[in-house]
């Protein structure tokens, strides 16, 4: 097996200011990105949220590659420090000793491009994720050209990519004004911009320039609903929210678009956190779930570090990327130091220079506009909308925790039961509800519902969001086929000495 | 807080204390299950969801044939969704010895008079599509499927609570008070609970559980894994055993299977164990490829882990013990989901009418009297040291 001092896993900001930072300072790091991704997986919507709205040059690799190096110049000053970059390598599986894990051959991380498989030891790991888009269902949200912010932002600035001619833009924070400014670079038409909110929520300045190129602001707005032939959305109807977030009859207002681009807020990436059972916190300023992590970017668990969004995402973060990027060189300063390549005073130092030139900004809990979001979308459509795209499990679904259609099911007993009878038996809890209705069970895992379930189970529960439990992170983080995921370095050891269930055997397979 | 009191009280809210506690409830006992966490939250929500009539243990196989035939209306019975296939189960060799084995569990099927047919090959195929050339062989056991666990324990527990059983989850054991050789008391993190009888059915803390009332219940937890596939159509419908690997396909669609090597753990009372997944499910999905080659790009989206518990000769046991004599342990090496009807019938007939129709001689817990204490040890049963 490999065995690397230090890996990063994401180039982007962050991930990879920390592994210049740590080359820089003579260690020998392995800095991971997953894109390009997959057609296949940018299909499912992993890992962000593409909404089909790639065409086919997303599957020439070569040139994908390509454009994803060029795309983020740090990349080049990373190559020259001696950083050994791997583009196209998703990590799906991080392992590590536990008191119920004991045979494991030291910590490690599963490695995948499109191919195939592989896994890595590592003594330092910088977790540097990114984070991935809100999604809160509407009417419509299945169609192709429902998209997240970061699944369009990717698509834009990565891949060159992004098949959309006019777009509106649902979020008038600093992540939708900065979707609406990129995709405006890009030549697509953005309309409008909408949220629920009675005013901008994000920079005044920005508000202006882009209401100066032509973009509409709506506030005080949701989407009814997005209406489109052929499984492509065509255009969105729009409508006035009242202050108890109902619709205003006769407020509609038609846009044709091709495009409908979630911006609402982002959540942080914490899979392999998770997985690695680093200690979390939910921290609503921060996007829900995140690590807890001292100044110095150390987690919980030794030798693991996080930096960027993935260690919390607040709005600010869009305007000034240097507060993602000084999260990196701390981490990567940090890396080296525990590994002896720094001296502790001189990190010290240099981390202290860091923070003093690092801006100060506010932070403010999101899950008060996320609640009015979902409140709004729910009350503007006479549909019950789909929460859970990849197993079609609806709003009334969950709440009913009805079991799913496939099983055509009805009894008395059941109908008798649904979320309310089951919260007075124990707390709220999303695996359970997973478990039986089946929203989060799909091919994305939850990528693109999990907030959206824990927010309607907070709402039934008459509980504060940060009670909800994480729903559980299990590997593999990406969807691999068996013939991708499976060794193809299997020993005839493994082989010959699979056990029959429960034959004499001690140890760990790998 | 003054005591609370059950006539019964059954200890573990998997499938077993469930599948008993409703048998209880439906034949007019005020019962009262303790779960520490969630229902069916370890090994019986977690498991391959197998039933078939055990004809690989012999000793099981009164149990389990009983639990097939109340698994063919348990559905109905409890008025909730179980998923139950009652397709049979395959069982498939893919090397000469592995058809060895296949013979002699043929012939002791047949011996107990249980439905099995030899399949070649291309039967195999016409059942399983897309199963392996590799396969040499296999045997059918019709009566026999799978089920969903999850679903199973959780219509268990809706069941008993419409019959007035009273289910206290997130509740969690703490000691049991005995006087003159009989439990009088099961004290929990949510208060006392006077009792006539107390089933243990707990799980991997059986053991611990059984201590309390210095009784000696020998098992040694472990944990194994399962993973899942993204849904396919409808393949097969059949439970199907082979290449090392247990498993189905849900009504969904997903293949879900489990198989390898497992890992000796310890467990505590009252906490929910740690179950994390090792790189054994990519050795696992190549077995899965190996066994289905037809369908080696679908991917894999989730996996799972499980702590089951285990006796020295991987069988369960339900048995009452000298003393306490009002003390039920209850422990399955296992075998828990698919005998899980049967085991509450079982331990409803012991307490109600102090025997069992059902042959479970075979599953005492006195077979254990002369083990020493150290057994995990010599076995090498316990969870290893010194690595990282």
């Amino acid at each position: 097996m490999e065995a690397r001092p230090l890996v990063v896993v994401g180039a982007g900001v962050s991930g990879t200011a920390a592994a210049i930072e740590a080359a820089k300072a003579g260690v020998p790091v392995t800095l991971i990105d997953e894109n390009p991704v997959p057609t296949s997986m940018a299909g499912l919507n992993v890992p962000l949220f593409f909404g089909q709205r790639f065409d086919n040059a997303l599957s020439d690799r070569a040139l994908m590659m390509e454009r994803v190096a060029v795309a983020n110049e740090a990349l080049g000053e990373a190559e020259e420090a001696g950083v050994d970059i791997q583009l196209g390598t998703c990590v799906w599986g991080a392992f590590r000793n536990s008191e119920n894990s004991r045979l494991l051959d030291g910590p490690q991380i599963g490695l995948a491009n499109h191919e195939r498989s592989w896994m890595m030891k590592y003594d330092r790991l910088i977790v540097a994720t990114g984070s991935r888009d809100l999604s809160i269902g509407f009417a419509g949200c299945d169609l192709s050209g429902a998209i997240g912010a970061n699944g369009a932002y990717s698509l834009m600035t990565r891949y060159q990519n992004l098949s959309s001619q006019r777009m509106v833009v649902l979020g008038n924070g600093n992540l939708g004004l900065n979707t609406v400014k990129v995709a405006l670079d890009n030549g697509i038409d953005v309309t409008a911009i909408v949220d629920v909110s009675t005013s901008a929520r994000g920079d005044d300045a920005l508000v202006k320039t882009l209401q100066a190129q032509g973009v509409k602001l709506y506030t005080s707005h949701t989407v009814k609903e997005a209406v489109g032939s052929n499984g492509d959305i065509e255009s969105v109807v729009l409508v006035e929210v009242d202050d108890n977030n109902g619709s205003v009859a006769g407020t509609e207002k038609i846009i044709p678009v091709d495009t409908v681009c979630l911006a609402i807020g982002l959540v942080p990436n914490i899979e392999i956190l998770s997985l690695l059972d680093c200690d979390l916190i939910f921290k609503s300023e921060l996007g829900g779930y995140v690590p807890i992590h001292d100044d110095w970017m150390r987690t919980s668990v030794n030798g693991v570090f996080v930096a960027g969004d993935a260690a919390g995402f607040h709005d600010a973060m869009v305007l000034y990327p240097e507060i993602a990027r000084n999260q990196g060189r701390i981490a990567g300063i940090v890396a080296a130091e525990s590994l002896g390549a720094i001296k502790s005073a001189e990190a010290q130092s240099r981390i202290s220079n860091i923070k003093a030139r690092t801006v100060t900004t506010s932070q403010t809990e999101v899950h008060t506009i996320w609640r009015k979001w979902l409140h709004a979308l729910a009350n503007a459509s006479d549909q019950d909308i789909i929460a859970c795209q990849c197993e079609k499990v609806t709003r009334s679904e969950i709440i009913g925790l009805e079991p799913p259609h496939y099983l055509e099911w009805a009894s008395e007993q059941m109908s008798r039961r649904n979320l309310q009878t089951q919260l007075k038996d124990n707390p709220v809890n999303p695996n359970q509800v997973k478990r039986l209705t089946r929203a989060g069970t799909g091919t994305c895992q939850g990528r693109n519902c999990r907030e959206q379930v824990a927010l309607l189970l907070a709402e039934e529960a008459n509980a504060d969001i940060a009670d909800v439990p994480l729903s559980t992170y299990r590997p593999p983080l990406r969807p691999l086929p068996l013939n991708v995921i499976w060794p193809d370095d299997e020993s005839e050891d493994v082989r010959n000495e699979w056990p029959k269930w429960f034959s004499p055997n001690n140890k760990v397979l790998g | 807080m003054p005591a609370d009191r059950a006539e019964i009280v059954v200890i573990g809210g998997g499938v077993s204390g469930l599948s008993s506690a409703y048998f209880l409830a439906k034949a007019g006992k005020d019962v009262v299950v303790v779960e520490k966490g969630m229902v069916g939250g370890e090994a019986s929500g977690r498991n391959g969801g197998m039933i078939s009539e055990r004809t690989d243990e012999p000793d099981l196989i009164p149990l389990a044939v009983e639990s097939v035939r109340l698994w063919a209306t348990l559905e109905d019975e409890l008025g909730y969704p179980i998923e139950f296939i009652h397709q049979g189960r395959i069982q498939v060799a893919v090397s000469e010895e592995e058809m060895g084995d296949l013979f002699t569990e043929r012939d002791e099927a047949r011996r107990h008079g249980i439905s099995v047919e030899q399949l070649d090959p291309s039967e195999i195929s016409e059942l399983i599509p897309g199963i392996s050339g590799r396969t040499l062989g296999g045997l059918f056991f019709a009566n026999g499927g799978h089920a969903n666990p999850q679903r199973t324990v959780q219509a268990f527990a809706w069941a008993f609570q419409d019959l007035g059983g009273r289910l206290y989850q997130n509740t969690a054991v703490t000691g049991i008070n005995v006087e003159d050789d009989k439990v009088t008391l099961v004290e929990t993190t949510g208060g006392n609970i006077v009792a006539d009888m107390v089933v243990a059915a707990a799980g991997p803390q059986t053991a611990l559980l059984a201590e309390m009332v210095g009784v000696h219940v020998p098992v040694a937890p472990a944990r194994v894994e399962i993973l899942a596939t993204a849904p396919l159509d409808p393949l097969f419908d059949i439970a199907l055993v082979g290449n090392g690997l247990y498993g189905r396909q849900a009504s969904r669609g997903n293949l879900l299977f489990g198989g390898g090597a497992h890992e000796w753990i310890d467990v505590g009372l009252t906490s929910e164990p740690a179950k994390p997944n090792t790189p054994l499910i990519r050795n696992i999905s190549r077995r899965l490829a190996e066994l289905l080659p037809a369908v080696t790009d679908v991917p894999v989206i989730r996996s799972w882990a499980g702590i089951v518990e285990q006796a020295p000769d991987y069988m369960p046991i339900i048995d009452i013990p000298d003393t306490p004599s009002n003390y039920i342990v209850v422990t399955a090496s296992a075998h828990g989901f698919g005998i899980a009807p049967a085991t509450g019938k079982v331990v409803s007939d012991l307490i109600l009418h102090g025997k069992s129709n059902i042959d479970i001689s075979g599953l005492t817990l006195s077979r254990f009297s002369d083990i020493a204490e150290d057994w995990r040890q010599q076995r090498g049963w316990l969870p290893v040291f010194g690595n990282h």
